[in-house]
C-alpha cells in the first residue's frame, strides 16, 4: 500500500510552499513510520436494502438511517457493503508520542496516517468493487456518517452490527469519535447501472474553501 | 487456592451463544442480553443444547452486559444479568454457571477515553450482581487490552469470592490488538491470583496453536482455550466458520494432550462442535508440566526477563538531588518527566524506576498521575519506588504491567506492610538487606537479611524468584571498608540463595571527584560478583559502555552482535554547514532549525541577558513567521517547526535566567 506524498501535503495544507531538505526529509521518515506501525484491518459485509422516504433500512441488522442525501446516493442500490477500517492503536499511540515530544513531526505523522487510511479504505472498496462485479452489480463512492445528514452517531451502531470492536479493534466512545482516531465507517452502494465512483472526493463536496481541498484537476496543487 | 471448582480435571466449557442467536433469528447488531428478558426460554433452550452435549460449564448469555453498552437501550443492568444467571442456573442442574464477562466496547486512557478506575466500576457492577445472582465462577474474555482485564480481575477479586478465569484474543501475529505478546499476558494474569488463563476467539484451532503452546511454556495456572470454528468466510451474504466438528475436537485433543486443562468454543461453534470435544477427550488424563519460575517484569507490550544478560533499571526519575525533576514534579510539568523517561529508553534501559518521593507534593496523586502518562509514552517495565507503602499500592494498582516493587527491607513492620501488596498485585520486589539495626558491615549479616525476607516472603506465598535482592551500596568516602563487602555479599547471595539481585551502583562515589570513574568500575566488579540488575542512569556512557563490554565478556551478547552494533558504525557528526556562532538566531528560528538554536542561545547568553534575547530575537522571529503563515508563504508544519524552536531556545533562557536568580537570592 502506498502513501502519497502529494496527499501528506493536502493534509497539511500545503499550497505551493517551497520545502527544504529537512523537511522533505521528515515527510519521507513519517511515511516510513507510519508503514512500520500501522496495521491495517478492516471488516465488511453485503446486505440486502431496502429505502422507505429518507430511511434506509440494512435487511437482517437492526441499522435504519435517517438521510435523504445516503438515500439519494442509493438511489439505484438494491444492495449495499458496509465497512469499517482502521490503522490500529499504534498508530495514535505513536503520534501521540511524538505530539508531546516533537510536535512537528507528531503533525507530519497525522497527516501520513490520515493518507494511509484513505488508502486502506480505497483498498477495501477495490475489493468489494471486484467481488459486486463478479455478482453483476457495479459500486457507488464510499459514504460515510458524518457527511452532510447523515450523522455520526450511526458509526455505534456500524461498528455493532460489524463486530468490529472484536474482531479489528475499532470503536466509538460516548460522543461518537472513533478510536482508533484513524479509522472510518462508510457505506457503499451495489447497482446494476454503470459505475458511478467520483475520482476526485472533492468535486462533490459542497465545501468550496476546505483547506483541503484539491484544486483543478487529480494532484494540480497549484491554488 | 480453594475453590468450589476443581480445576484439576478437564472442564469442557460451551460454545458459542451468538452463532446460535442468529440461527435462532436474531438479527446483526441486535443487543443478545435482550433475550435474556424478552425471550429467556430462547436462551435456556441454547444452554441445554450445550448441557446435553456434554458441557460442564455454561456461560451466562451476559457478554455485553455493562453499563456502556446498556446506558442507550433501556435495559436495566440488574435485570439482564441476574436473569442470565437465574436462566443458566436452571439450565445447569449441577453443571457449572459462569458468569460472562467481555470487554466494556471503549478503549482505555489515555488514547480512549476509559479510564482505569471507570472500568473498575463498571466491572464491579457487574460482578456483584452476578456473584449474588448465584454464578460459581467468572469468565472474563475476549480481552484485547491488558489493562482492561487487570481492572476486572480486582474488580473480580476485591467484590467476590468466585474462581476467575480470563481469557484473551490474539491476532494472526501473535499479539492483541493493543499489543501484549503470551508471555506478557501470561506473566501478568498468573500472578493476579486468578484459577485460569488463556485464549479465545478471533483465530481458529490451527492458527491458535503456536500461540496455545507459547502460553503452556509459562503458564503455572491452569490454562483455557476456546478457539473460533476456523476463520470466517464470505460465501455469498453469509459468514460461515470452516473448521467442523471433528476435526474442532481432533486440535482439542492436541491441546489437551500438551496440558491444555480447560476447553471450549467460541464464534461458530454449536452443540456438535462440543459434543465432538467431549468424546475427544474420553479417556484422557490432564498432562502435567513442569513450568520453571522467571523473574520477570511486564509493560502491557514487553516482558523484561531477569538473569543472563545484564538489564538496566533507570535511576533518573528519582528528584534526589535534581532540581529540574523536583520543579517538574512540583508544577506537575509532565513533558520533562516523559522526556526524562524517553532518554533513558533511547540510551538502553530496560526498566524504569520511578521515584517522586517529595514532601512538596501529593506523593499517591502524583505517582498514579506519572505512572499513568509514563506507561502511555514508554513501553518498558515500571520499578515504583516510595518509602510510603500507600504511595506504592497506588503506583502498582493503576500499573499497566507487571511492576517491580522498590523496596522491602528485613523490618517487621515493612515486611507486614509491603508484603501484602506485593502478592495482591503479583509484582516483583526489591528486598533491601537491613532491618531495624541498620545495615550489617558483613556480607554474611546481609545475607541473613536476605534469608529471613525471603522466607517471610514465602509465608504470604511469594516465591523467592519474585524477589530481587539489593546489598545495599556504600559510599566509598564515608564507609571506604565496606565498599567491598557490597560485592562479597553479592557473591553471596547469589550462591546461597539462588536470587537476582539489584544495586543502586552509583551510591559507590558520593563525595569523590571524577565519580563516573568510580561507578563503573564497582559496576564492573558487580557484575562478575553476580548482579542482573543495576540501578543506575543510562545516559552515562561509561556505565552503558561497562555493561555492553561485560555482556560481551561473559558470553551474553551472542557473537558480540549488540557490541558491535554500537561500536563499529559510531556515526561521524554530521557536518552543519552552519557557523554558529556568527548565524543569526532570528534566521535559525524562521527555518526551524530546534537542533541548532541550543548552542547558538548558549553563545549569546554570554553576551546578552535572558530578556533581551527575548525581546530582540525571539519575538520579532515569531512575528516574521506569524506573518509568513498569514501570507500562504509557509505550511503549517514549518510554523510549528519555528515555534518548537523557540521553545527549545526558551529553556535555556530560562534555565539562565532561574541561576541568575538564585545569584541575587545568595
Amino acid at each position: 500500500m502506498n502513501i502519497d506524498r502529494m496527499e501528506v501535503l493536502r493534509y497539511l495544507g500545503y499550497k505551493n510552499q517551497s520545502i527544504d531538505e529537512a523537511m522533505e526529509n521528515l515527510i519521507y521518515e513519517c511515511i516510513a513510520e507510519i508503514r512500520k506501525v500501522m496495521k491495517k484491518s478492516f471488516v465488511y459485509n453485503i446486505y440486502d436494502i431496502e429505502k422507505q422516504g429518507d430511511k434506509v433500512i440494512l435487511k437482517d441488522t437492526n441499522l435504519i438511517f435517517q438521510s435523504r442525501y445516503l438515500r439519494d446516493h442509493l438511489q439505484n442500490s438494491d444492495r449495499c457493503a458496509l465497512m469499517a477500517a482502521t490503522l490500529g492503536i499504534e498508530v495514535d499511540k505513536r503520534i501521540g508520542y511524538y505530539s508531546r515530544l516533537n510536535l512537528t513531526k507528531g503533525i507530519v505523522m497525522d497527516a501520513c496516517a490520515t493518507a494511509a487510511i484513505e488508502a486502506v479504505c480505497d483498498e477495501v472498496q477495490e475489493e468489494i468493487k471486484e467481488m459486486a462485479q463478479k455478482a453483476g452489480y457495479n459500486i457507488t463512492d464510499r459514504y460515510s456518517p458524518g457527511y452532510r445528514d447523515l450523522s455520526i452517531t450511526h458509526q455505534k451502531a456500524i461498528i455493532e452490527v460489524l463486530k468490529a470492536h472484536i474482531r479489528i479493534g475499532h470503536t466509538v466512545n460516548k460522543n461518537y469519535i472513533m478510536i482508533p482516531r484513524k479509522s472510518v465507517t462508510a457505506l457503499i452502494g451495489l447497482h446494476r447501472g454503470k459505475e458511478n465512483v467520483v475520482e476526485d472526493k472533492c468535486s462533490r463536496c459542497k465545501e468550496k474553501n476546505c483547506m483541503y481541498r484539491k484544486c483543478g484537476d487529480a494532484n494540480e496543487l497549484e491554488c | 487456592m480453594s475453590w468450589n471448582v476443581d480445576f484439576s480435571k478437564f472442564l469442557v466449557f460451551d460454545g458459542a451463544m451468538g452463532t446460535m442467536l442468529q440461527a435462532y433469528g436474531m438479527k446483526a447488531g441486535e443487543l443478545s442480553e435482550r433475550y435474556n428478558i424478552e425471550k429467556p426460554e430462547v436462551i435456556e433452550k441454547i444452554h441445554k443444547a450445550y448441557i446435553d452435549a456434554g458441557a460442564d460449564v455454561i456461560t451466562t448469555n451476559t457478554f455485553g452486559a455493562n453499563r456502556y453498552k446498556l446506558n442507550d437501550k433501556g435495559l436495566p443492568l440488574e435485570d439482564v444479568i441476574g436473569r442470565a444467571v437465574e436462566i443458566a442456573r436452571k439450565a445447569a442442574k449441577d453443571k457449572l454457571v459462569a458468569l460472562d464477562i467481555g470487554p466494556l466496547g471503549q478503549l482505555m486512557e489515555p488514547y480512549g477515553s476509559l479510564s482505569f478506575e471507570a472500568a473498575y466500576e463498571a466491572f464491579k457492577e457487574q460482578i456483584t450482581v452476578g456473584a449474588s445472582a448465584g454464578a460459581d465462577l467468572i469468565i472474563i474474555e475476549t480481552m484485547s487490552d491488558i489493562y482492561e482485564v487487570r481492572a476486572a480481575i480486582l474488580a473480580a477479586r476485591e467484590n467476590s469470592s468466585l474462581p476467575i478465569i480470563c481469557t484473551m484474543t490474539f491476532q494472526e501475529d501473535g499479539r492483541t490488538l493493543t499489543g501484549t505478546d503470551p508471555l506478557t499476558m501470561v506473566n501478568i494474569l498468573q500472578n493476579l491470583g486468578i484459577a485460569a488463563l488463556g485464549i479465545n476467539c478471533s483465530l481458529g484451532p490451527k492458527e491458535m496453536m503456536p500461540l496455545v503452546y507459547e502460553v503452556l511454556k509459562y503458564s503455572r495456572i491452569p490454562v483455557i482455550v476456546q478457539p473460533n470454528a476456523g476463520l470466517p468466510k464470505m460465501v455469498g451474504n453469509e459468514t460461515v466458520f470452516e473448521i467442523n466438528p471433528e476435526k474442532f475436537a481432533a486440535y482439542g485433543r492436541q491441546m489437551a494432550e500438551s496440558g491444555v486443562r480447560l476447553l471450549g468454543g467460541c464464534c461458530g461453534t454449536t452443540p456438535e462442535h462440543i459434543k465432538a470435544l467431549k468424546s475427544a477427550l474420553a479417556g484422557l488424563k490432564p498432562a502435567k508440566n513442569e513450568i520453571k519460575r522467571i523473574t520477570a517484569a511486564s509493560s502491557s507490550t514487553c516482558t523484561v526477563v531477569l538473569g543472563g544478560e545484564v538489564k538496566i533499571i533507570g535511576e533518573r526519575i528519582n528528584p534526589t538531588g535534581k532540581k529540574r525533576l523536583k520543579q517538574a514534579l512540583i508544577e506537575g510539568d509532565m513533558d520533562y518527566i516523559l522526556r526524562e523517561a524517553v532518554d533513558q529508553k533511547d540510551n538502553g534501559a530496560h526498566m524504569l524506576d520511578v521515584n517522586v518521593g517529595l514532601p512538596e507534593i501529593d506523593e499517591k496523586a502524583v505517582m498514579v498521575k506519572v505512572v499513568k502518562e509514563i506507561q502511555g509514552i514508554v513501553n518498558l517495565p515500571l520499578q515504583i519506588d516510595s518509602v510510603r507503602p500507600e504511595v506504592i499500592e497506588a503506583g502498582v494498582r493503576v500499573c499497566n504491567g507487571r511492576p517491580i516493587i522498590n523496596s522491602v527491607n528485613g523490618e517487621d513492620k515493612a515486611m507486614e506492610s509491603i508484603l501484602p501488596i506485593v502478592k495482591k498485585y503479583g509484582c516483583l520486589m526489591v528486598a533491601l538487606t537491613l532491618d531495624e539495626k541498620g545495615i550489617p558491615e558483613t556480607a554474611e549479616d546481609r545475607l541473613k537479611i536476605a534469608e529471613k525476607i525471603i522466607k517471610k516472603a514465602s509465608e504470604y506465598g511469594i516465591p523467592k524468584e519474585d524477589i530481587i535482592v539489593d546489598c545495599l551500596v556504600l559510599t566509598a568516602s564515608a564507609q571506604q571498608r565496606e565498599v567491598k563487602e557490597t560485592i562479597k555479599a553479592v557473591r553471596l547471595v547469589k550462591e546461597k540463595l539462588g536470587v537476582m539481585t539489584t544495586l543502586g551502583v552509583s551510591n559507590v562515589s558520593f563525595g569523590l571527584p571524577a565519580r563516573g570513574i568510580l561507578n563503573r568500575t564497582f559496576l564492573a566488579a558487580a557484575l562478575s560478583a553476580g548482579l542482573d540488575a543495576p540501578i543506575m542512569n543510562p545516559m552515562e556512557a561509561d556505565m552503558r559502555d561497562t555493561v555492553r563490554a561485560f555482556n560481551v565478556l561473559w558470553n551474553h551478547d551472542r557473537d558480540s552482535k549488540d557490541y558491535i552494533n554500537a561500536y563499529t558504525d559510531i556515526k561521524t557528526k554530521p557536518q552543519s554547514n552552519v557557523n554558529r556562532s556568527s548565524k543569526d538566531l532570528k534566521k535559525i528560528i524562521i527555518d526551524g532549525m530546534k537542533e541548532e538554536v541550543k548552542e547558538v542561545v548558549k553563545e549569546l547568553l554570554k553576551e546578552f541577558r535572558g530578556l533581551e534575547i527575548v525581546d530582540n530575537y525571539l519575538i520579532p522571529a515569531l512575528d516574521t513567521v506569524g506573518e509568513k503563515y498569514e501570507k500562504g508563504e509557509i505550511f503549517l508544519p514549518q510554523l510549528i517547526l519555528s515555534a518548537e524552536t523557540v521553545k527549545n531556545a526558551f529553556e535555556d533562557i530560562k534555565e539562565d535566567m532561574m541561576e541568575t536568580l538564585l545569584k541575587i537570592k545568595l
